[in-house]
């Protein structure tokens, strides 16, 4: 019977070649699509899951409220780690995590950064990062002792074997190599090439006993069995015994296997985090292979009056219902399969452009019998999805209405079926829509104004000898001609990398703990960067010797404090008296798609990490460089010359949301296309159920344009309902995503305009393709059909 | 007694009137028998037939078959009843279009759970009966229209079943194709004794039956 079943199957496919074609496109398509979200979405819930111990991790994070507000943040302060392990048994183990870092190994005439960090020697203890070579329990024991993973020691050593081998490292002092680890896989969200023990960080005198400086992360593995919300309400008053100034800060466990995907709070709540794109594009996933699915099923049941006869016929020959359904099943399971066939070859095909545009390095394990076990599951779950309302349809036809002739000939377009229509295009409205919109926000957020001229400019790390020589890197950068100018500063202009709430000023209010960002600079900061000046002037050191001590604010900053003459005003910070010089345009640091916060910039009392340098645009780019590489050598030949672009660095910011953005772009176009794959064939079944009367109209005298409208009313009127219902919902979920975003756009209604006329414009098009070859037809051939 | 229709009446409603189909049938049919049903068009043959090979309901009445009342039974014993006693010929053959000549009559066989090589010897056997062995590759758009119903006759017979329901089985066919046809039927009837009830509108096949029922507006006359 089975085999009869795919016998009648396979002709039937033969047989019907658009018809099969028509879905087995939409369906591979779709399966391909959808597989591809999995594997993402499955590699992004698998973050982080290898570590052994991942139940008991935690990660310790501060909390505290100022002004109604509640901020959580996950830096703490280097005693912190010591006094848990000291005051709560409940700890099995803890280790802080120093920030990564770059730093430089050399051996022998090898030089090569890698990036790396301090840690307390539990460190690999706790979390599941095995070692090739050495002891878990004492590689990181002796002070300068360093780990290093496998990739990284061929890079170094080659062939050799690196245990026991002496590297200098930032051309300060000299580790052993005691461990290889293997290499840290991109799963997790540390990316180390090698560890130092934290004693070395008090060795050197930068460990300090300071609860103001929260900097480092800490973790902790509690032992087995703790009860995790008794340990919590113990734990959270931690500080008031030690942290003198803030002692009412709390002190919480976050479980480190939801940093990745968790991990964001607003006001003390969590708010999710990674987890929301991930939920938004598995929805997505689940509603293109559902639309898929409806293609099937519309295709399958509006080609009913094909089959019927054949239902008609098998039920007089003794076929019961439960046969015929099992039969039309077997029909879609078998499409779906050949369906999956090609979508596997499809996403092995697309993998790689897939994996760059996510940036992640997923794979179809072909191996693995689990893959071929859901693959298989997923197929037949799919024809299932498919098949069953054409096969419960299709099965209950009466044998005596349908071979006595008097079948009525159904319109192809009933309720079921304009339902699921309706359907797939609110789908595809509420996607044209977000991409739209997602496209929108993007270019606003990429054409804002940046107030710094971003082009030509480029910033090193002060490393090495560059901080001694400074001035004289400066001054033959200037004279050689391909630099115009030269500043050093603590962060990149891109980024803040400090901040702090403690500037006090006349008349600031006690209470006020809104938190202003410090830029440090030397000399020449606005004509370096391009900065906008307001009033007041740029540091000049040689002509105003105080400017050391001076500050530009930007605006917010200017606005937060309130001065009305700000010019020569005094605030303080970090003990010194700051003198106001000058206020700039407020410019775009961090995140540009948030509001710009308040920042001082100070002047060269601070420290330093980077130094800027604006290229002189006459000379080309790589001649610039060239000059630059040769001066630093020069200055600095421990290491090698690197530099960032800042327009290529301010770019980089946008990547999450450019992805975002084409994942969007694509899925919608991958929609639209299924989705009028659907009304193409629904079209042509209406054109061929009513080909009698296109042909009675034509000899009555009816024009190809009439009859073309009189086809494609019945669709277009679908896709308006459509319309009506996909507005609400792609309002309702992009005002939600744009929340995300203090630099926003408006929705506008023309988006709908847009996104409703184009869908319109798309479903005329693939119906009246069908209508006008049906109007066009000889009415003398299809009045003979009959 | 094969079968026995007592006071059978059919009707659908239509804009609050009752219009009738089948009104007070009685008729008995006896094993052996070659009945022709003949009527105007539109005088309720096809239904009778439906009704009779319990592919119809009916709304008043009883119905008679081997002793098994037909109106009180479930749709399952009923559909198991007709499978086992009854086979079909149409006036349009209703083939399959995807399945061979052999295939179209090895399918009712499938239903009926006969064993591979059971069916493999009942096909063989029907296609020598029929003189269709070297078409029995062929698929039905392949053959002409009077070869098409002799396949049609042959699957309605290849179970064996005790009557045979036939819808105007000449109504597509030339004269020479529908003579031979209804030889068939005589011969079937004759030597292997199966019960036939037909519906036609030539006198001439109707003389081949031994009763003749006449219908109007769904009653005998
Ligand atoms: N489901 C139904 N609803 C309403 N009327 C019906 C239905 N089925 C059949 N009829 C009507 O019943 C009458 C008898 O139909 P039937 O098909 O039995 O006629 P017939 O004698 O076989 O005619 P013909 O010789 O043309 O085949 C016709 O008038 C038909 O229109
Ligand atoms: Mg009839």
């Amino acid at each position: 019977m089975i085999k009869n079943y795919l016998k009648i199957a396979w002709r039937n496919l033969i047989r019907n070649r658009s018809f099969s074609f028509l879905n087995i496109l939409g369906l591979s398509i779709g399966l391909a699509m959808t597989t591809l979200i999995v594997l993402w979405v499955n590699y992004e819930l698998g973050f982080d899951r290898f570590h052994e111990k991942i139940d008991r991790l935690y990660e310790v994070n501060n909390q505290y409220e100022i002004e109604g507000e509640i901020w959580t943040w996950n830096s703490t302060p280097k005693p912190m780690a010591p006094t848990i392990k000291k005051d709560y048994p409940e700890i099995e183990k803890v280790s802080r995590y120093f920030y990564d870092n770059s730093y430089l190994f050399a051996w022998n005439d090898q030089k090569i950064k890698a990036t790396g960090t301090m840690v307390d020697p539990d460190f690999l203890d706790m979390f599941s990062f095995p070692l090739i070579q050495g002891d878990v329990n004492s590689v990181l024991n002796d002070v300068n002792s360093v780990v290093i993973t496998e990739s990284f020691s061929e890079k170094l050593f080659g062939n050799q074997d690196p245990i026991g081998k002496m590297v200098k490292i930032d051309n300060r002092d000299i580790f052993k190599v005691t461990g290889i680890l293997k290499d840290v896989p991109p799963n997790t969200h540390f990316s180390f090439e090698f560890l130092i023990p934290w004693s070395y960080l008090t060795q050197q005198g930068w460990d300090d006993k300071n609860w103001g400086n929260n900097s480092v992360a800490t973790y902790v593995l509690l032992k087995e069995n703790t009860d995790i919300d008794t340990f919590s309400n113990k734990i959270v008053s931690l500080r008031e015994n030690y942290d003198k100034d803030t002692p009412d800060i709390k002190t919480l466990l976050y479980p480190y296997s939801k940093t990745y995907l968790y991990g964001e709070f607003e006001n003390g709540v969590e708010m999710g985090g990674r987890i929301e794109l991930i939920r938004m594009f598995g929805f997505i996933a689940i509603i293109i292979l559902i639309i898929a699915c409806i293609n099937f099923m519309n295709l399958s049941t509006a080609r009913s009056e094909k089959r019927s006869k054949e239902v008609g016929v098998r039920k007089v020959l003794g076929a019961p219902r439960k046969s015929l359904i099992g039969q039309f099943v077997g029909e879609s399971v078998l499409i779906t399969f050949i369906s999956a066939t090609f979508a596997i070859i499809l996403v092995l095909l697309l993998l790689p452009s897939f994996n760059n545009l996510v940036e992640r390095p997923l794979s179809l394990n072909m191996a693995s019998i689990g893959f071929w076990m859901v693959a298989i599951g997923v197929t037949i779950f799919t024809g299932l999805l498919a098949g069953s309302y054409p096969a419960l349809y299709l099965s209950g036809f009466k044998p005596s209405s349908v071979l006595r002739g008097t079948f009525k000939k159904v319109d192809a377009m009933v309720t079921p079926r304009k339902v699921l229509v309706i359907l797939q295009f609110s789908v595809a409205i509420v996607l044209i829509t977000a991409s739209l919109i997602i496209t929108q926000q993007l270019h606003k957020v990429q054409n804002r104004q940046l107030a710094y001229a971003k082009n030509n400019l480029i910033y090193s790390s002060l490393e090495g000898d560059m901080e001694k020589n400074y001035d004289l890197i400066k001054t033959e950068l200037l004279e050689s001609g391909a630099f115009t100018s030269v500043t050093k500063t603590n962060s990149p202009i891109t980024e803040s990398w400090s901040n702090t709430w403690g500037f006090e000023w006349e008349g600031k209010n006690g209470q006020d703990k809104t938190i202003i960002h410090r830029l440090i600079s030397d000399d020449g900061v606005v004509n370096t960067m391009g900065l906008e000046l307001i009033e007041g002037r740029d540091f000049d050191l040689q002509k105003y010797p105080t400017d050391s001590t001076a500050a530009i604010l930007n605006q917010s900053a200017l606005e937060l404090m309130g001065f009305e003459d700000p010019i020569g005003k005094k605030i303080k910070d970090n003990g010194i008296d700051w003198h106001i010089i000058g206020v700039i345009k407020d410019f775009v640091y961090n995140s540009p798609f948030q509001k710009i916060e308040p920042m001082v910039i100070e002047g060269a009392k601070g420290w330093f990490n980077v130094i800027h340098m604006r290229m002189n645009p006459e000379v080309n780019t790589a001649q610039n460089l060239a000059v630059a590489e040769r001066i630093f050598n020069k200055y600095n030949p421990e290491y090698p010359f690197n530099y960032e672009f800042v327009d290529a660095a301010y770019a980089k910011k946008f990547n999450d949301q450019r992805t975002t953005g084409k994942l969007a772009n694509i899925f919608t176009l991958l929609t639209i296309f299924i989705s009028c794959l659907g009304l193409f064939g629904l079209a042509s079944y209406v054109a061929e159920n009513r080909i009698k009367e296109i042909g009675v109209r034509k000899v009555l005298g009816a024009s190809v344009g009439t009859i073309t409208g009189l086809l494609s009313k019945d669709f277009l009127k679908l896709v308006f309902v459509s319309i009506l219902i996909a507005i609400p919902v792609s309002w309702y979920f992009m005002s939600n995503w744009l929340e995300e975003f203090a630099f926003r756009i408006d929705i506008s209604w023309w988006v709908y305009l847009i996104s409703g006329g184009l869908t319109l414009i798309v479903a005329f098009v693939t119906v009246s393709f069908q209508a006008i070859k049906a109007a066009r037809a000889n009415p003398i051939k299809s009045l003979r059909t009959e | 007694m094969l079968l026995q229709l007592k006071n059978i009446f059919k009707w659908v409603n239509s804009g609050g009137q009752r219009i009738f189909l089948l009104k007070d049938i009685n008729l008995e049919v006896a094993e052996g028998e070659f009945i022709s049903v003949m009527g105007p068009s539109g005088s309720g043959k096809s239904t009778l037939l439906n009704v009779i090979g319990m592919l119809d309901t009916f709304d008043e009445g009883e119905y008679n078959f081997l002793d098994e009342s037909v109106h009180t039974l479930k749709e399952k014993h009923r559909s198991n009843l007709y499978k086992e006693y009854i086979g079909f010929v149409f006036q349009s053959y209703h083939l399959l279009d995807d399945l061979t000549v052999q295939e179209n009559l090895e399918m009712p066989l499938l239903y009926k759970k006969f064993k591979g090589s059971e069916r493999k010897a009942m096909v063989a056997d029907m296609l020598d009966r029929f003189n269709i062995v070297g078409k029995k590759d062929l698929f039905p758009a392949q053959l002409s229209g009077g070869q098409q119903q002799l396949v049609g006759v042959a699957r309605a017979l290849i179970a064996n079943p005790k009557l045979i329901l036939a819808d105007e089985p000449t109504g597509n066919l030339n004269s020479q194709q529908s003579e031979e046809i209804m030889e068939l039927f005589k011969k079937l009837n004759q030597e292997e004794g199966v019960t036939i009830i037909q519906v036609t509108h030539s006198e001439k096949n109707a003389a081949y039956g031994s009763r003749i029922i006449n219908l109007l507006d769904g009653r005998k006359v």
